[in-house]
């Protein structure tokens, strides 16, 4: 700690620092306050406190259990969706004509609300992974083929000209210029991607799950266990924010250098 | 296999006194449109220019005049709808090897260290790249003073020194003709004039035919044998203007009274009284 700076600036620079914090701890204190004073019933609107109890009321094990079927579909929908895109963004981005067949079609499927459509999947591939899996992928795979295809024809011209000057193979061209350059881009779609994978997941637990959080909110509403589905909620939320943060770490592992410059 | 053997131009051209005179890159009533139909306007017409072998050529102009378009047809990056581009005789129709291009900006790749960007061409053009490469590129890396800068990455270095890195990439193939497509003007004026020095000196120690694209009119009667001065868009040769400034060059050529009658006389041209700028 900085000793020579004054205790008032000390105080307004903790301050700052913590105002995140403490404008969410005072919004679930007054959270509290209004469900104990307003005698707010617990199937309403659950206190903080019964949150929390309900939280430990459920044991761990089945937590992780339906965890783990949660993770399980968003992750695989999640890489099936990269493991699309990254081709088909090349391929969009080499051939115009490929462009003009596949985007319209992208569009299409972006437009259909995959909550109708997850029934049907359903009846057409079973109650499985199979699926969810898709469920996930249909939901995931449009932003990553947006910010992949921008990144690739983003890259300086000159860049490509130098390439051309050197007559090198264009597949060259696109893994040693296009693709690097598209990283940062790459990386915004992955973000957005990974938490459309968790709601993804559970749109397809709705439809069709025996375990999985989004089952588990859904078995609760209906049992009017609403704590248990706020904790389950809540629960979801901390999982779909630390993907999120996951992937900002394997950015920050794998490409410092992708990273936006800060200013000093 | 040593990939920079491929460039044997140097032997086999020799540097008998003939080479010098005969033009070595040239270009003849070359013009050029991006469409074909008759109402689109013309980037360059016209354009006729000789360069001879190790000669320094500058090209000014005001903005959008074709400086570039001319600098991409000589690249064979482009291939003008008029006229005919050659090198040492042989019609350009594609990229050559004995060229190398310097862009406006630097151009770094930013995940590459310094010496990675400089070995890129190699890396890029046959996929890998020997250990006498990598001499190479330390030697050029030395050449421009660069040396304890060689693991760094890009963004660590200034302006000035990226631009050097450009500068030794694009000669790490040892091309014989070097284009330079506005090189210095992202750069300021201290960089800028200090890093023309530097240029001038490379090119004295490794002679290249230089074709030099600028819009600053000192910068080009610093730098070059000679200048084509080129109308606004589309762009036509104002004149051709013989630089004969005694070389080496240095911060007393440009206080000498033939350097301001010389940018005097380009400056006639680039703002003509009709023509509001």
């Amino acid at each position: 700690m900085n000793q020579t700076l004054p205790l008032k600036s000390w105080i307004q620079h903790q301050a700052n620092r913590f105002a995140p914090a403490l404008f969410f701890i005072s919004l679930v204190a007054l959270w509290e306050l209004i469900c104990q004073l307003g005698n707010v019933p617990n199937y309403i609107l659950p206190s903080p406190s019964a949150i929390i109890t309900a939280f430990f009321n459920v044991e761990f094990s089945r937590w992780m259990t339906h965890l783990w079927a949660t993770l399980r579909v968003a992750l695989m929908g999640f890489v099936l969706s990269i493991c699309i895109a990254l081709p088909l963004s090349i391929g969009m981005m080499r051939s115009e004509l490929m462009n003009r067949i596949l985007y319209p079609a992208l569009i299409v499927i972006q437009s259909t609300p995959v909550v109708a459509v997850a029934p049907l999947i359903i009846v057409l591939l079973g109650t499985d992974d199979p699926s969810r899996v898709l469920i996930t992928c249909l939901i995931t795979f449009f932003p990553l083929v947006v910010s992949t295809t921008t990144g690739m024809l983003e890259t300086p011209p000159e860049m490509i000209e130098l390439s051309q000057s050197l007559r090198a193979p264009r597949y060259r061209e696109t893994w040693q210029i296009r693709i690097p350059y598209a990283i940062p881009h790459i990386f915004s779609g992955l973000r957005v991607s990974i938490t459309l994978a968790i709601i993804g997941a559970v749109v397809a637990e709705f439809v069709a799950a025996e375990e999985g959080l989004g089952y588990f909110i859904q078995f609760s509403t209906s049992f009017f266990k609403i704590p248990q589905a706020f904790a389950g909620l809540i629960f979801l939320s901390v999982i779909s924010l630390l993907l999120f943060k996951s992937v900002q770490w394997v950015q920050i592992w794998l490409f410092p250098w992708s990273l936006p410059k800060k200013k000093l | 296999m040593d990939k920079l053997s491929e460039n044997a131009s140097d032997d086999f051209l020799g540097n008998s006194s003939d080479d010098k005179k005969a033009a070595y890159v040239s270009l003849k009533g070359v013009g050029h449109k991006y469409d074909p139909s008759p109402d689109t306007p013309m980037v360059v017409q016209n354009i006729d220019l000789d360069i001879h072998r190790h000669e320094f050529v500058a090209v000014v102009g005001p903005s959008g005049c074709g400086k570039s378009t001319l600098l991409r047809m000589v690249a064979g990056l482009l291939i003008p709808s008029h006229g005919d581009v050659s090198v040492f005789n042989l019609p350009v129709t594609e990229p050559r090897d004995d060229v190398g291009i310097v862009f406006q900006k630097a151009n770094l790749l930013p995940w590459l260290t310094v010496r990675k960007n400089v070995l890129f061409p190699l890396k890029h053009k046959y996929g890998s790249y020997s250990a006498n490469d990598e001499k190479r590129a330390n030697e050029l890396l030395e050449m421009a003073g660069l040396t304890q800068f060689a693991d760094k990455m890009p963004d660590e270095l200034s302006g000035g020194m990226q631009q050097r890195v450009g500068i030794i990439r694009a000669l790490l193939l040892n091309p014989d003709i070097l284009l330079m497509d506005e090189p210095f003007s992202a750069l300021d004026a201290l960089t800028r004039e200090q890093i023309g020095f530097d240029l001038l000196d490379i090119w004295k120690e490794h002679p290249k035919t230089v074709l030099f694209i600028t819009h600053s009119i000192t910068e080009a009667v610093l730098l070059s044998d000679r200048i084509l001065v080129m109308s606004k868009r589309p762009g036509t040769v104002l004149d051709m203007i013989d630089v004969d400034l005694p070389r080496p060059r240095s911060q007393k050529t440009i206080n000498s009274p033939r350097f301001a009658e010389l940018t005097d006389l380009i400056r006639g041209y680039i703002y003509e009284p009709n023509t509001p700028a």
